[in-house]
């Protein structure tokens, strides 16, 4: 399996937001990937967590590999990474010579990914190897990935102690715990954390329980027009 | 005398330096290493013998280029620290040995602590009794070295995965690539299985080297064919080790290197079963290394599942103190491995 990679042009942080992805079953990918034979398995360096990177495009190509042979069925995979597939310039500059002779490309990037080849490469067909959950942090101690931010557009971080209600409440609510906060868990799934108790304990901590005197009027969700475009 | 053989390491330097010679040993004891010797100087037609930790070397063609020579007999061993004085002597004044090298771990790297460090002095000790008797000047030599890692700057892409897993604290995030430090490096490979960009390597168990045995021991045409991937420190196997030509052994500097690409590839490439042998979660050490193999071989098992391949792929733990918990885990794998009908991916 040859491996391309892009020389990289830019010093790379990494880890800003963090997409949290989970691999799609092997039988789902080949079932779609089934009237293909030369396919380009592509991960992306970016932030995809678990990393999506080479090594786990190398891992799909092995394991697609082996579940194709059960189907009788033979595949040439050709397997590289790229920095951000979410960049229309850098996913077009890193796919365009790799693609010739390649009937089809399987992305291992989160949903933006998938469609930012779909729009660079308009001929040819794009597949997802992942099912795009939630942007998340990563709590390394625990191995976890948890969804803490829901990109709702009216940020109010500042009046929770840092801790947002509207992407770690089951229920999203604005104005204290339900009934179904018990010992500090959450009653739709009582592994999780109750936000508000970690919300009411962190700013009793800070001393500053008086900002939830207010109250907080129903969320202005359209603060952000679906589908949401930034220009400039 | 009291031994807590759950403690026990069988690293025996309690064996090679005890002056009332009270104590015995099950591996490489003074008879196997006198017959081992005997058979191998008319098999290697040389009087140089190189003695290496297994931990300082895969290769013993590199042994050589260490040491300048390119005939000798080859005696790998966990550990140069479990070899007594008698035998270097012995060696040299009555088995024809005209030469003995000896390469040890860096002392601050040596699995069993004192190991390195007890033998550089023996060493010395040896020597000038030699010297004395006759024998001329530093008849042993002496090295010592360590696995280092190896990283690629280019192709990292700052995940921090071998920051948080890093056992000594050698990995950093420096100017957006990961930088080591290689004087905490103790060369277990953990930070090469889990780095997602494939930026860092293992001096002498590059990733390639290992395909390439791998390869090669898969085109064996013996079934069913199983390849066991197993911790140096896990299983001290007796100098005439064999088994029937199905089984396939590569010793691994730890059960944190095995890598599950490399699993996946032997599969691929008609391999029946995989065993992983490593130590217990807290013999290893390498502190974690048998933990992260557990949970990688598990997570793989679980995606195997998805396509009928999880029963050909085993890991287990087994330690030296109890000689023959490998030989039973590879019994009971082979077992399994023969009761699977025959593989449908096969080529």
């Amino acid at each position: 399996m040859p491996i391309q990679r892009e020389d990289r042009k830019y010093p790379f942080t990494g880890g800003q937001t963090v997409i949290v992805t989970a691999q799609k079953p092997l039988d789902e990918i080949l079932d779609f990937l089934s009237p293909y034979s030369s396919i380009l398995i592509t991960g992306c360096d970016g932030c995809t967590q678990p990393p999506r990177g080479l090594r786990e495009a190398r891992t799909l190509a092995q394991l697609l590999e082996l579940g194709g042979k059960l189907r009788r069925k033979d595949f040439n995979f050709k397997v590289m990474t790229m920095p951000k597939q979410c960049d229309s310039y850098l996913t077009a500059a890193a796919l365009q010579p790799q693609i010739e002779d390649m009937e089809a490309i399987l992305s291992l990037a989160c949903g933006l990914g998938a469609q930012t080849i779909a729009q660079v490469l308009p001929h040819v067909p794009v597949f997802p190897a992942q099912d795009t959950l939630f942007m998340g942090a990563e709590i390394r101690e625990d191995s976890t990935l948890e969804e803490r931010c829901a990109a709702c557009g009216d940020c109010l971080l500042a009046m929770t102690g840092g801790i947002c209600p509207i992407a770690r409440c089951a229920k999203s609510l604005l104005n204290g715990p339900c009934g179904g906060s018990q010992h500090g868990k959450c009653e739709i799934d009582p592994e999780k954390d109750c936000a508000w108790d970690l919300i009411i304990k962190r700013l009793e901590k800070l001393g500053r329980l008086a900002a939830l005197d207010e109250i907080h009027p129903p969320r202005n969700f359209g603060e952000v027009m679906r589908p949401g475009r930034v220009k400039g | 005398m009291f031994l807590e053989i759950e403690k026990c390491q069988a690293c025996a330097i309690c064996y090679s330096s005890c002056p009332a010679k009270a104590i015995d040993i099950v591996y490489y004891d003074m008879s196997s290493l006198a017959r081992y010797l005997e058979n191998a100087r008319d098999e290697y037609r040389s009087g140089s013998l190189v003695i290496a930790c297994k931990g300082s070397t895969p290769s013993f063609e590199d042994v050589g280029k260490l040491f300048g020579i390119s005939e000798f007999i080859p005696l790998s061993v966990p550990c140069v620290g479990r070899i007594p004085a008698e035998v270097l002597l012995e060696a040299i004044s009555t088995m024809g040995i005209k030469a003995i090298y000896i390469l040890a771990c860096d002392e601050d790297y040596c699995r069993f602590e004192r190991g390195s460090l007890i033998t550089r002095l023996r060493v010395v000790a040896v020597n000038a009794l030699l010297e004395q008797l006759g024998y001329g000047k530093e008849v042993i030599r002496f090295k010592q070295r360590s696995l280092k890692v190896k990283a690629d700057r280019n192709k990292c892409i700052s995940c921090g995965n071998c920051v948080f897993y890093c056992p000594y604290s050698a990995a950093k995030l420096e100017e957006g690539a990961a930088t080591f430090d290689l004087e905490l490096c103790r060369g277990c490979g953990l930070c090469v299985t889990l780095c997602p960009a494939l930026a860092l390597d293992l001096e002498d168990w590059e990733e390639e080297r290992i395909s390439t045995l791998i390869s090669k021991l898969s085109r064996e045409k013996t079934r069913p064919n199983i390849l066991v991937m197993r911790c140096q420190w896990a299983v001290f196997p007796e100098l005439d080790e064999e088994f029937d030509s199905s089984v396939h052994i590569i010793d691994m500097p730890c059960a944190g290197r095995v890598d599950p690409l490399h699993i996946l590839e032997a599969f691929r490439q008609g391999i029946d079963g995989v065993l992983i042998a490593a130590c217990h979660e807290e013999d290893c050490g390498s502190k974690r290394g048998s933990k992260e193999a557990q949970r990688l071989t598990t997570a793989l098992k679980k995606t195997l599942s998805q396509i009928g391949l999880e029963e050909r792929l085993h890991f287990c733990s087994v330690a030296p103190r109890y000689p023959e918990s490998f030989r039973e885990e590879l019994c009971r794998f082979k077992e399994r491995i023969e009761s699977i009908p025959s593989q449908e991916v096969r080529r």
